[in-house]
């Protein structure tokens, strides 16, 4: 095993991954940018090297600076976390070449499975089955037209070179086809400078159901079961379990996902922690969609359903040590529910909402687990995502969960930057979300049938009574402190 | 103790005396009862609550966001308390409200403290002041109009 690794993320994940490496005895490096100085992972880790200015493309994503800094406190191996540099097969060459371990799949498999297109082709090849439509851009209305009636309508145009949702369209029936297509081709040329346009079946609805995966590098590969992350916004996910609810309904889902995420996988060579995308529709029919060749934000519901830490599992596995589980020792049980703590303001579209902290008071108690990255004071910086905490609650039952995570929520006490915390006791109150009746959709239907209820006054007159006495010279104390900061202080030293 | 309360742009008032307290919204909805405060803890008639100041007027109370300013009746401006008193002088009313009388004219000469406008709110009279001795340069307060928060009254220089 290693003796020291380098973290080269930020965040919440850098203090999950400084913890993993704690736990097992490695010395831990964090790195950080100019506005993470003060940040929680670099108080919590062993040492910390300065990987540039605050601007990501100056820090956490130049490659040179974050290897050098590797060498410079002996790091034998980089955890990148996800996002920056973590699917960055170059970064995981230049790593290699330094001589240092990266934590995660060969650049090799990051490669094949890097760009959507190329995992599209190696999925279908290894057996699993994606979004039925036209691989190859359309030549024109004739072939779109039979290409249409043979996947059946609702079928979805899209821009061969494209994303974000530019070039794309729905197309309901044979009559609308035409201008559709029409109009996805000028806007792809438009936006990509490429109007190729191809076609997919529509999948209405879908779920969002993902399988960890893991595996070693002497050949052995084995899947940890799903995550449901139907609920999104701006195609993000933000609230994520495992088990999915639809596997009550569809017992055997579970099983014929994993073998097609191996499937993927093992097309891949792939080692280490990985996760096979989905999309799943009402008829539990599912399409591969991409994989995540890194460990995901949502992690903590599989470790919570299935009692592994996938961190754990990661350096072990980066350290060429085996993988001592077979499927069969993998259950899952009860349910386990996260929400992603953001700053950001659910009542302007989510609009993030830099700024510092200046009252926390962070929930516990039976049956959660929060992975935080803030702390009383923190100044949110503008420069990243702004994710602060990932809050996760396990019970024997999805109610139960639920009823956790509720009650976690009320005790989470985070001010000084516009955050989701009551938004997200407004979405686990809802009957379709307490049922289960979850698709990617779900939060635009939310917000349509959302009911804004209004403050009890007695709310109101609480806290006129708090600005009053502080207001009055009696709230402020000698040395012209706030009382808030004092008392908040004081909470965190009980 | 009094104050004039905004909250999310309505008015109320709040009093207290001892531990009882009123709190009076202008849709005539009251709040009385018993308090006690310690730290961020609010006991009110016997129930729980946590109040969190966050960033400018932004208050949070048992996971509930306000937009909230107290202040003083008494006060020219809401929330500050030494106000510097030089150069050119915006007298703004602190919260909705009527304007009841207006006391001055554009290029009356004023005394520090002397009152130059009265605005009513919630029932209550409140003189607008002048922060400092000089002449009224602007008078945009009308009687019987209708202001917002904020909005500039008279401006002295």
């Amino acid at each position: 095993m290693f003796s020291k690794v380098l973290v080269a993320n930020r965040g919440e994940i850098a203090v999950r991954v400084v913890r993993a490496l704690r736990e097992l005895g490695i010395a831990s490096v964090a790195s950080y940018s100019d506005a993470d100085r003060g940040s929680l992972a670099v108080r919590l880790a062993d040492e910390a090297a300065y990987v540039g200015p605050s601007p990501s493309s100056e820090s956490y994503l130049r490659i040179d600076r974050v290897i050098e800094a590797a060498k410079r406190h002996g790091a034998e191996a980089i955890h990148p976390g996800y996002g920056f540099l973590s699917e960055n097969a170059e970064f995981a060459e230049a790593c290699a070449a330094a001589g240092i371990v990266f934590i995660g799949p060969p650049a090799e498999a990051i490669r094949k499975l890097g760009s959507k297109t190329a995992a599209r082709r190696l999925a279908i090849a290894a057996g699993a089955p994606v979004v039925p439509g036209t691989e190859q851009a359309l030549s024109g209305w004739e072939e779109a037209r039979s290409a249409a009636s043979v996947l059946g309508y609702p079928v979805l145009l899209k821009a061969s070179a494209g994303g974000g949702g530019k070039g794309m369209r729905r197309v309901d029936g044979e009559s609308d086809l035409q201008s559709a297509l029409r109009d996805a081709a000028s806007e792809a040329g438009r936006a990509f400078g490429n109007s190729e346009v191809y076609i997919e079946k529509l999948v209405e609805e879908p779920r969002h159901i993902e399988i960890q995966i893991l595996g070693d590098r002497h050949g052995h590969l084995i899947h940890l079961g799903e995550r449901e992350c139907s609920i999104q916004r701006r195609h993000q996910k933000v609230i994520e379990e495992c088990p999915s609810p639809f596997m009550a309904s569809h017992p055997e889902l579970r099983q014929r996902m994993g073998q097609a995420a191996l499937k993927v996988a093992r097309a891949a060579d792939y080692t280490n922690a990985g996760t096979v995308e989905f999309l799943v529709d009402r008829d539990a029919n599912f399409y591969f969609l991409e994989v995540n060749t890194r460990l995901q934000v949502e992690h903590p519901v599989t470790e919570l359903a299935t009692g592994l830490d996938l961190v754990e599992w990661q350096l072990k596995i980066a350290a060429g040590e085996r993988l001592t589980l077979e499927q069969k020792d993998i259950t899952w049980r009860g349910s386990a529910i996260e929400c992603r703590i953001y700053a950001e303001d659910p009542e302007h579209d989510f609009m993030p909402a830099p700024g510092t902290i200046l009252h926390l008071s962070e929930p516990s108690g039976p049956g959660i687990r929060l992975d935080s990255g803030i702390f009383e004071g923190w100044k949110v910086p503008l420069e990243y995502d702004p994710l602060l905490a990932k809050l996760a609650a396990w019970g024997l039952t999805r109610e139960s969960a639920i009823r956790k995570l509720d009650r976690a929520l009320a005790e989470y006490v985070l001010t000084g930057v516009r955050n989701n915390i009551a938004f997200f006791r407004e979405v686990l109150a809802d009957a379709e979300f307490r049922e289960g009746r979850l698709s990617t959709s779900f939060l635009e239907r939310f917000f349509k049938r959302r009911k804004k209820t209004e403050a009890d006054p007695e709310i109101e007159a609480a806290a006129a009574l708090v600005l009053m006495l502080e207001s009055s010279s009696a709230g402020l104390q000698a040395n012209g402190t706030s009382r808030w900061l004092n008392s908040g202080r004081e909470e965190l030293l009980r | 103790m009094k104050r004039h309360v905004t909250v999310n742009d309505h008015s109320a008032k709040i009093e207290i005396e001892g531990s009882r307290l009123r709190y009076e919204r202008e849709d005539g909805v009251v709040i009385e009862g018993e308090f006690s405060v310690e730290g961020t803890s609010v006991l009110l008639n016997g129930r729980s609550y946590r109040v969190s100041k966050g960033a400018g007027k932004e208050i949070w109370v048992n996971g509930r966001l306000l937009s909230m300013e107290v202040f003083d009746p008494r006060d020219l401006r809401p929330g500050q308390g030494a106000t510097v008193n030089q150069g050119r002088q915006e007298i703004v009313a602190s919260m909705p409200g009527k304007v009841i009388r207006v006391l001055v004219a554009a290029g009356d000469t004023v005394e520090e403290g002397q009152g130059l406008v009265v605005v009513e709110a919630m029932k209550m009279q409140n003189e607008m002041k002048s922060p400092k001795a000089g002449r009224v340069a602007e008078v945009r307060a009308r009687p019987d109009a209708t202001v917002g928060a904020g909005e500039i009254l008279v401006v002295v220089e």
